[in-house]
């Protein structure tokens, strides 16, 4: 049976949100930005208005006021888009049970078996999703349609976007006329580098590279290489699963930071920070892990210097302190005092942390784990700067700061 | 260099030092077999630079000639080309002749190979060792004492000491420790060894162990132990087996021994092996939880895997004191301990459900297995 997959993106979703929010902003041109002071400045989202001028996503908030002078600039709230993702996934589960949500603003249905609850064809069932969309959040859904999760994407992001109703159909009988003539570039999963290969092959368009031989690919690119020729002949068998984004493979955090970094002294204190956001977030998901992992990267950006390296932990922990020696430990031995732009830590091969292996030497497992509680409960309550380390509260420290922020931008 | 050699004995013991040897060497030289003529034999040689095998072929044994010699001298040889031309031989002797330019020719039957050595000035010299701090032991003895601990060594580099067996000497009594901080073994034993001889903090690396155990496969007599600060030497009649030693100090094993029980449980050690195999039946990537529930007439067993199934089983038991215990470990450890007793009867003291409990043979106190129990 053919699947029926629809995958919803918001339009402009920062943007809309905002206008959504403040209605006097309706008719302006608004870019959401962050503060160029914490190096923060690009454009997050742009709305429809500010685009026509030719404000793009992702260029420097200068560049975009340089375009359209009266630019309105909204700081971001991270929180509030957050909120507003969470609110259009459990809207979409009024329509099927199987939502996975793919990015902030994108999210993939399975409407096979609920479709005939719903409407009597899958472009008025869209319209029915745009419309409750539209009158619970106040922003415009774009819908792509196709039997599976490739071809709604690449619906949604080359035809939807662009036609006045934004829904659009992809499906295996129109795929050779409508996605073929397409540059290869524009086929989901073929970036800048990989389209430049495919170029050089003589592969340019979507049709090339779907009539190409799959071992011809196979042998170039392996598995990567027979999923592109799938993806480029609307082959995808991959089910919409509401767990992928439930169990992690890591945990990790990344922070850049607002000046380079030059003192040892100072980036321990970040590192530090990092190691406690990483195990607070472990034990909220109720993990240990076995590695670790520190990355740095300089700050010099026409000169790439960094690193990102790994090592076992003695015993799987999700106890901050135990973590900064470990990353305190791999970071002192591959850095090499160049100062520093950015820093992250991840903790990955996870396992359970209910089902603990007990040890021999670590007896005061029980008081960490104890005081880690505690800690815990006091920033649910009381927010995550309600407790902080004393050298958080020198000039290095980052975490009063984070505590405000979602993914470098504010809540 | 020229002898001629009775294939069989010589394929012993090149395989024996080839155990040494390791092609991910970062000294060249070390991929190689040295091989010695002298007077009293032929004397192989391997090494790892952690771990080094000599085994010497005397001419004569029990006036049978087992070397023919017509010249002296040495090299050193690829070992991975060498085991298999020795192992492929296809007479019943071998002759080995140095020619010019260290190319040996070994000649056996009717085939002839030309094998391009090093000078034997290149190998490494083998470590020295003071006597002084020497014990004597059965081989039998030691093999099981190795057997019985080097399994709970630690496989992670986290905590290199624990990839090693600690060695301590007192009294002439000699106790072996390993740990990975998940179990514990311990197991004692009486030597032969001057009352003046004591060492403690000794650290063996389990994996020269593992060796020396196959090593002593066969060997019936009783060997020397030797340390010095850096190194262990074990010597039988024919063999010297040098083990670099590991650094760091040994935790403190003895207090986390415990001495008193909240239950203690007799079991057939066979029956509880059988049960607990049974429930690893289900387990994935040989981590299983298991959960031992014990009462005084009742033992069970359940263990449940996530998205396979479950499992229950009644065990009979022994003899069972104490008051109730419901405990949870990882049956691996549980079963590796429980091979290791080597005994018909196993005890297994309970101090609580979230503390260690110890497995001992009935009626031996000196060996001891403890695993630190998994919380559910």
């Amino acid at each position: 049976m053919e699947r029926i997959i629809f995958l919803v993106d918001i339009q402009s979703f920062f943007a809309s949100i905002e206008k959504a929010d403040n209605p006097s902003l309706r008719d302006k041109p608004i870019v959401v930005a962050g503060d160029p002071e914490r190096r923060s400045g690009v454009i997050l989202a742009a709305c429809p208005l500010a685009k026509r001028w030719g404000v793009e996503t992702a260029e420097a908030l200068w560049e975009a006021q340089q375009k359209c002078p009266h630019l309105t600039v909204v700081k971001p709230r991270m929180q509030k888009y957050v909120q507003a993702s969470l609110e259009i996934t459990n809207l979409m589960y009024t329509f099927s049970d199987l939502v996975e949500p793919y990015s902030i603003d994108e999210q993939f249905i399975d409407l096979t078996h609920s479709l005939h609850l719903l409407a009597k064809t899958p472009a008025q069932a869209a319209l029915l999703i745009q419309k409750t969309i539209y009158q619970r959040l106040g922003v415009k859904a774009r819908i792509g349609i196709g039997p599976n999760k490739v071809l709604a994407k690449m619906a949604c992001d080359h035809f939807a976007k662009k036609n006045e109703r934004g829904i659009a159909v992809l499906d295996r009988e129109t795929l050779a006329e409508r996605l073929w003539p397409l540059p290869v570039r524009a086929l989901f999963g073929v970036g800048r580098r990989l389209a430049h290969h495919l170029e050089r092959m003589g592969i340019r368009t979507i049709g090339h590279l779907a009539q190409t031989p799959v071992t011809v690919l196979k042998k170039r690119w392996g598995i990567n290489g027979e999923r592109l020729w799938l993806t480029a002949n609307g082959i995808d068998h991959s089910p919409v699963s509401p767990a992928s984004h439930s169990r992690s493979k890591s945990i990790g955090h990344h922070m850049t930071l607002p000046r380079d970094y030059m003192a040892l002294e100072e980036i321990k204190v970040v590192l530090l920070e990092l190691c406690e956001e990483v195990s607070r977030r472990s034990r909220m998901k109720d993990y240990v892990g076995h590695t670790i992992s520190v990355g740095v990267r300089g700050a010099r950006l026409d000169t790439p210097i960094g690193f990102y390296r790994q090592t076992q932990l003695p015993e799987k922990t999700n106890h901050g302190p135990d973590l900064f020696q470990a990353a305190l430990t791999l970071f002192n031995q591959h850095w090499s005092g160049y100062p520093i732009r950015s820093i992250g830590v991840t903790l990955s091969g996870l396992e359970r942390a209910s089902e603990q292996q007990l040890t021999l030497f670590d007896q005061p497992l029980v008081k960490k784990e104890r005081l880690n509680r505690v800690v815990d409960q006091i920033k649910e309550r009381y927010g995550d700067s309600a407790l902080l380390r004393a050298v958080s509260l020198t000039g290095a420290g980052q975490a009063r700061e984070r505590a405000q922020k979602i993914g470098g931008h504010y809540k | 260099m020229h002898i001629v050699v009775e294939q069989n004995r010589f394929q012993e013991a090149v395989n024996q030092v080839a155990k040494a040897v390791s092609s991910r060497t970062t000294i060249p030289v070390l991929t190689g077999i040295k091989l010695e003529v002298n007077r009293e034999g032929c004397v192989l040689t391997g090494s790892d630079s952690d771990m080094t095998i000599q085994v010497t072929i005397p001419t004569h044994e029990n006036d049978k000639e087992l070397i023919k010699v017509d010249k002296l001298g040495s090299i050193i040889l690829p070992a991975k080309y060498f085991t298999e031309i020795v192992k492929k031989a296809p007479g019943q002797q071998l002759e080995l002749e140095l020619t010019a330019h260290n190319v040996v020719k070994i000649g056996s039957g009717s085939a002839v190979f030309q094998l391009n050595g090093i000078d034997a000035e290149e190998y490494p010299q083998l470590p020295s060792i003071n006597e002084n701090q020497m014990f004597r032991l059965s081989a039998q003895l030691f093999k099981t004492m190795i057997r019985q601990t080097a399994f709970a060594a630690a496989t992670s580099e986290a905590r290199p000491q624990l990839t090693g067996v600690l060695m301590k000497l007192e009294n002439k009594t000699l106790t072996m420790v390993a740990t990975d901080s998940h179990r514990l073994s311990r197991r004692t034993a009486q030597t032969e060894a001057d009352e003046s001889v004591q060492f403690d903090q000794v650290i063996v690396p389990s994996r020269s162990l593992s060796e020396l155990q196959r090593l002593l496969d066969g060997e019936e007599t009783t060997i020397e132990v030797l340390i010095s600060s850096h190194q262990l030497l074990v010597k039988t009649d024919h063999l010297l087996f040098f083990s670099r030693l590991l650094d760091g100090t040994y935790p403190d094993t003895d207090r986390i021994i415990p001495d008193s029980f909240k239950g203690t449980l007799t079991v057939e050690t066979q029956a509880m092996i059988n049960a607990l195999e049974r429930a690893s039946l289900l387990a994935r990537d040989g981590k299983h939880v298991v959960k031992l529930n014990c009462q005084p007439d009742r033992l069970e067993i359940n263990s449940t895997a996530p998205e396979v199934g479950q499992v229950v089983e009644q065990i009979d038991l022994v003899r069972y004191e104490g008051e109730e215990i419901q405990i949870a470990f990882n049956a691996k450890y549980m079963l590796e301990a429980l091979r290791a007793l080597e005994s018909d009867r196993a005890e297994i003291g309970f101090t609580g459900a979230l503390s260690p409990f110890m497995l001992k043979p009935v009626d031996q106190d000196d060996l001891l297995q403890l695993i630190v129990p998994v919380r559910t």
